[in-house]
């Protein structure tokens, strides 16, 4: 007779004027499924920058890999930074990649040194995303992305035709990289550790930004823009400033790109490029910063690895991302968050339970979300759809989790079929 | 002078095949609200089929038709197929069709190869001729090209202004849900429009691999041009195509052949200035 399993069906019932029997051994589960729900991030992220750091240090082809996947991390999570945010989704990502990583290698052909040529790559992002957002946040939803995939497709066309600053299709090799005293980025294993440090810094600084004031009235402006404008927020400034910082760290992730591979050249910035690291966001799970991570992990394994075995690996790739439309929209992360509803929903039931049994009130009818403390409802975050200009799909989606109670659509959102 | 008549040509009849891809984009986008990325590749699709059928049975003219009518067929499945299950969500189909690209680039990788191929035009179309101004040598494909164009235009604009089915298409980019509370089959218009628009997206593949080849990338490239037009022109504008094409295909031809560095890049300065000045388009509807 113990309700410790946390079922709602194997709710005791009480014997009047007896003391709750399940308390201690309920409370103590409780205690422990919070516990574990508030550290299973942490562990999990600490978990994961270990194997990173044993991979890297280990060196050989998996270290090469990983470098790979970190540097269109960065990349990923700036566009989910904008794409997931603030609703506007980037179709032209390689190429604020590429301006990075060609200011490096033309600053250091004209004979800058390599710091001063760091200094000119991130100036040069900077200073195009500051110029070309008054242009590109002007748009939102289809037109935005259009826009996105146009300003990659011009900085393609440069690096591509314009021979003489860009040495044209062979690209420029990259050979000497900054170094501080002892520490030269030259050396495999500091260059590794660094490109996972810039890595870790910006995927902290993102999360941070994201659940800044600054990054929930962001949300704001993606659901619900005309609200947002008459409660005094300067909508078009928030998204300024989001699209200022996606286009700046994607330039860092260039100028690692090229620390790391040593040759920049237009392949790595042409339009399936392009797509390629949107595809990483989709599949990864838009508006969750370490789903996109995730993504680029994958696409880069799937780039890298099946490749070897399967000639037609585009094809799959291809495939892959109409799959993960048409069934998983939520992408990789929506696995992660539905496990995370799981829990919450486990942790409000039991609630529910020891508040029934302590108060006394209605025996046995305490069980389930309802009956608990009421900020233990299970949150649903917004679908990547949602907010996004005409975006929102008629139906509901498919798969609502199971007691969400009535969904929090963003209030006052409203739906053009 | 007679460098400047050729250029100009050449940038009508480039704007001739853009206006053939970007009219059935800016169609099915006016009228579907959705973004079909894998237009282009649609068009390259359509060209590699037109070079095996021309190959095969050695007339220029059989492969126009089968590019042509082989691509609606596949238009057909993908706005029967494909797009149904999307919910009308117009990320998730601009995404879908992205999808798209790799597997169509893939396969046609697969079966044409990575060499670049050019299409041959029969008979007379083949020649120059010697035009009466100032004695240019100016291939006759592509006046025939330019022609082929324009008559197009002319039937498609007579289709959409005095056909039944035109005026239905006309309501629908202004208003779909009114049509099909009309009682129309407004999922029978799309599927029409989206075929047609496939349709012209492989026809315009063959008569382009004539002039531009058929090449990896080249859909991307076709597409970027697409893209530049609807959004000088005005989304789901049809007018706006046409006007959105000439403009395009003569500064893309003149960025080429007088600073071909930057050739590229002058393209999307139309696209910019419009942007700033009037980010609906030049002919397009301010959305509400």
């Amino acid at each position: 007779m113990s309700s410790v399993s946390g079922r709602a069906g194997t709710t005791t019932p009480q014997g009047g004027g007896q003391r709750a029997l399940p308390g201690p051994h309920g409370q103590l589960t409780l205690t422990a499924l919070e516990q574990s729900r508030r550290l299973a991030g942490p562990v999990a992220g600490a978990a994961a920058l270990a194997v990173l750091v044993t991979i890297l240090t280990g060196g050989g082809f998996a270290s090469t890999l990983v470098l790979d996947m970190l540097v269109y991390a960065i990349a990923a999570m700036a566009l989910d930074f904008l794409g997931g945010y603030a609703g506007l989704i980037s179709l032209g990502n390689a190429g604020f990649l590429g301006v990075g990583a060609y200011g490096y290698a033309i600053a250091e052909v004209h004979s800058f040194s390599p710091w001063a040529a760091v200094g000119v790559a991130l100036g040069v992002t900077l200073g195009l995303g500051l110029g070309l957002g008054i242009v590109a946040v002007r748009v939102k939803g289809i037109t935005f992305v259009i826009i996105t995939l146009a300003i990659a497709e011009v900085i393609w066309g440069l690096a591509y035709q314009w021979v003489g600053l860009s040495e044209g299709d062979n690209g420029i090799p990259v050979s000497v990289l900054p170094s501080i005293g002892p520490f030269s980025l030259s050396n495999g294993l500091t260059l590794r550790m660094t490109v996972l440090a810039v890595f870790v810094v910006i995927a902290l600084l993102l999360v941070t930004f994201v659940r800044s004031p600054f990054g929930l009235s962001l949300r704001g402006v993606r659901s619900n823009e005309a609200r947002l404008a008459a409660l005094g927020y300067r909508t078009g400034l928030h998204r300024y400033v989001a699209w200022v910082i996606m286009v700046f760290f994607t330039g860092v992730a260039g100028i690692l790109y090229v620390f790391v591979n040593q040759l920049i050249s237009p392949t790595t910035i042409d339009f399936s490029a392009n797509g390629l690291i949107t595809i990483m966001v989709i599949f990864g799970g838009l508006g969750s910063i370490w789903g996109p991570a995730l993504g680029a992990v994958a696409m880069v394994l799937f780039q890298q690895e099946l490749s070897i075995y399967l000639s037609r690996w585009q094809t799959l790739l291809g495939f892959t991302l109409i799959a993960v439309v048409l069934f998983g929209p939520q992408g990789i992360w929506g696995l992660v968050r539905a496990a995370g509803r799981r829990w919450d929903a486990l942790i409000g039931r039991l609630q529910g339970e020891l508040a029934g049994a302590a108060g006394q009130e209605s025996p046995g009818t305490g069980a389930g979300p309802a009956g608990g403390s009421g900020d233990r409802q299970p949150r649903r975050r917004g679908g990547w759809l949602r907010g996004v200009p005409g975006l929102a799909g008629k139906a509901p989606p498919a798969g609502s989790p199971p007691g969400a109670g009535p969904a929090r659509h963003g209030a006052g959102e409203t739906r053009k079929p | 002078m007679s460098q400047f008549i050729a250029q100009t040509l050449n940038g009508l009849t480039l704007a001739g095949i853009i206006f053939l891809v970007s009219s059935g984009f800016t169609l099915v986008f006016g009228v579907m609200r959705v973004t079909n990325l894998s237009h282009g590749a649609v068009y390259l699709l359509g060209g590699y089929v037109g070079y095996s059928v021309i190959g095969a049975s050695h007339n220029f003219f059989y492969g126009l038709a089968a590019a042509a009518v082989s691509m609606a067929f596949f238009g057909l499945v993908i706005e029967r197929g494909l797009l149904p299950h999307l919910r009308h969500s117009e990320m998730a189909e601009l995404l879908a069709t992205l999808g798209l690209i790799y597997v169509i680039d893939d396969v046609s990788l697969a079966i044409w190869g990575g060499n670049p191929l050019s299409i041959t035009l029969p008979g007379i179309l083949g020649k120059s001729s010697t035009l009466p101004v100032d004695h240019i040598v100016y291939p006759n494909g592509r006046f025939f090209i330019l022609g082929v164009a324009v008559v197009i235009a002319l039937v498609l604009f007579y289709l959409l202004h005095r056909t039944r089915i035109g005026a239905i298409i006309r309501a629908g980019v202004d208003d779909r849900d009114m049509v099909n509370a009309l009682g129309i089959n407004v999922r029978l218009v799309f599927t029409i429009v989206f075929a047609l628009g496939a349709l012209l997206a492989g026809f315009a593949g063959v008569l382009g691999g004539t002039v531009l080849g058929l090449y990896t990338g080249g859909d991307s490239d076709i597409l970027l041009f697409a893209l530049a037009v609807v959004i000088v022109g005005g989304l789901g504008s049809y007018g706006g195509a046409v006007l959105g094409s000439l403009i395009i295909g003569l500064v893309d031809n003149y960025g080429t052949a007088y600073f071909p560095a930057v050739a590229y890049s002058i393209l999307f300065i139309p696209v910019i200035i419009i942007l700033l000045v009037r980010p609906q388009g030049l002919l397009g509807k301010v959305t509400t």
